[in-house]
């Protein structure tokens, strides 16, 4: 961890001396343990506050997006989710490819506050560090060994695509890819073996949860738009009640809208703030694709065509009799 | 309550589905409309709203239908490679395989919402699905998901 912190110094400090770069984007240290938040340098002396830990989840491609305009030549550090959601946003028209230089990041994963407040009973946190595999939480009083796993976020549990996609440069070597691709799947077949109406009254308390704060949204790389519909009061898309109804709208219509662009990194599941598994929705489309239009990974490079914006004369459905044949 | 009056108001809870169909212009319409010149039985629950092309119709679509009443929903464009603009259907045939398979992962029965290709000479199969949706959804009963309480 530590040696990844030099490097981001030592790099973000060459490219802004050579003026590779006008600005770098890269994380900082907060004043508490938990927040290492995104920040934008473009002084030489403020590179050296950039840090790397276990708790930079927060994803920079997506702050690249307010570049498209601006001609600046910015560098940016991507962990393997934000590559993909990097690849997703080029593929979109969201960012200039050349005026982008990245710094890849493999990354084994982030380390969710709540878990270790949990495995500390809500003391007091004093430090997190991490040494193979292991994580040393020390508080006031007392010190918890405990695995790294079983602190991380629930989307780095399954996360498939540790190492960046795309990258210039590549701070550290590559990580084993150990999870599988199906093993995301797990929670939809759960529900997909429910009685409809058992399924409805998950989702409606799950969505009865909902506040509307939008964060799902804005925090998604692929919900790019420069003007979201749910944000457009004449589009007649969604009242502002807080009902059953026009929450699942909500939701649905989220989930379907980034349908064959979604990198299922896990975010909007993540920064919920009422923790509703948004990602069970996005799988669900996810693992749908797969199974009736060919395997696909958004993100995984910028080139192929989505499978909503594309079509084969041979395709299936889901439903007719015959499956479309 | 003489029994006049109650036999007229346990006439008006009789369960009278609300079908809405969305029907592409150049062939479902026209099959429906050779339904009616044919003579062929077709409930009058459905309501036909007319869109240029299947692939005009969107979730949003779906979803607010079943927001404002409808107890199920039917799509119905062209057969696929007969599309009017060459490949509106194929666009189609890949979102709604998405879109049913989402309405019913959310928990409304698979039954009310259908998707089904129906060209301008089959009047029978029009009336044919339109029968077959209306019979499953009086099985099935009024549709409480997704309803707009306040409508």
């Amino acid at each position: 961890m530590v040696n990844i912190t030099e490097k981001i110094i030592e790099i973000s400090k060459k490219s802004l001396l050579n003026k590779e770069v006008d600005a770098i984007l890269g994380w900082k240290k907060g004043d508490l343990w938990w927040d290492s938040y995104p920040v934008e340098v473009s002084e030489l002396e403020e590179v050296d506050s950039l840090i790397w830990d276990m708790f930079c989840v927060n994803n920079l491609s997506k702050f690249l997006m307010k570049e498209r305009t601006t001609n600046r030549k910015i560098g940016v550090f991507l962990k393997g989710c934000d590559a993909m959601a990097f690849n997703q946003l080029l593929k979109d028209n969201r960012v200039k490819r050349s005026n982008i230089t990245i710094y890849g990041i493999p990354c084994d994963g982030m380390i969710d506050s709540e878990k270790v407040k949990k495995a500390v009973k809500n003391k007091r946190v004093l430090s997190v560090s991490e040494k193979d595999g292991e994580c040393l939480i020390k508080t006031k009083d007392s010190e918890v060994s405990i695995e790294k796993n079983e602190i991380k976020f629930d989307k780095c549990l399954t996360c498939v695509f540790p190492n960046p996609v795309v990258y210039d440069e590549l701070l550290c070597e590559k990580i084993e890819i150990t999870n599988k691709k199906e093993d995301r799947f797990v929670g939809v077949k759960e529900l997909e073996a429910m009685t409809p109406n058992q399924r409805y009254e998950f989702w409606k308390s799950e969505f009865s949860r909902c506040i509307r704060c939008n964060a799902c949204r804005d925090i998604c790389p692929a919900c790019n738009c420069v003007k979201c519909i749910f944000d457009n009061e004449n589009s007649d898309i969604l009242g502002k009640a807080k009902n059953e109804s026009e929450d699942s709208f909500f939701h649905l219509v989220r989930a379907y809208h980034v349908a064959g662009r979604c990198v299922d990194c896990g975010e909007c599941g993540r920064v919920c703030p009422e923790g509703i598994p948004l990602e069970l929705l996005n799988r669900k489309i996810i693992n749908d694709l797969n199974g009736l239009y060919g395997e696909f990974d958004a993100g995984s490079d910028s080139t192929t065509d989505a499978p909503l914006v594309s079509f084969n004369l041979e395709d299936k459905d889901s439903f007719t009799e015959k499956g479309g044949r | 309550m003489s029994i006049n009056e109650k036999e007229i108001l346990d006439k008006d809870e009789e369960f009278k589905p609300l079908i809405v169909a969305f029907c592409c212009n150049w062939c479902s319409y026209a099959g429906a409309d050779l339904a009616g010149t044919s003579r062929l039985n077709y409930p009058a629950n459905v309501k036909i709203v007319r869109v240029p092309c299947s692939c005009r119709v969107n979730l949003n679509f779906v979803l607010r239908a079943f927001q404002n009443g409808a107890d199920g929903v039917v799509i119905a464009g062209c057969h696929p490679g007969d599309c009017h603009y060459s490949t509106g259907n194929y666009y189609t045939r890949r979102r709604f395989s998405l879109i049913t398979n989402l309405t019913e992962y959310l928990g409304i029965e698979k039954e009310r919402l259908k998707v089904d290709w129906i060209s301008a000479a089959e009047a029978n199969k029009f009336a044919t699905v339109m029968n077959g949706i209306l019979e499953d959804v009086y099985k099935l009963g009024p549709n409480k998901k997704m309803r707009d309480e306040r409508w």
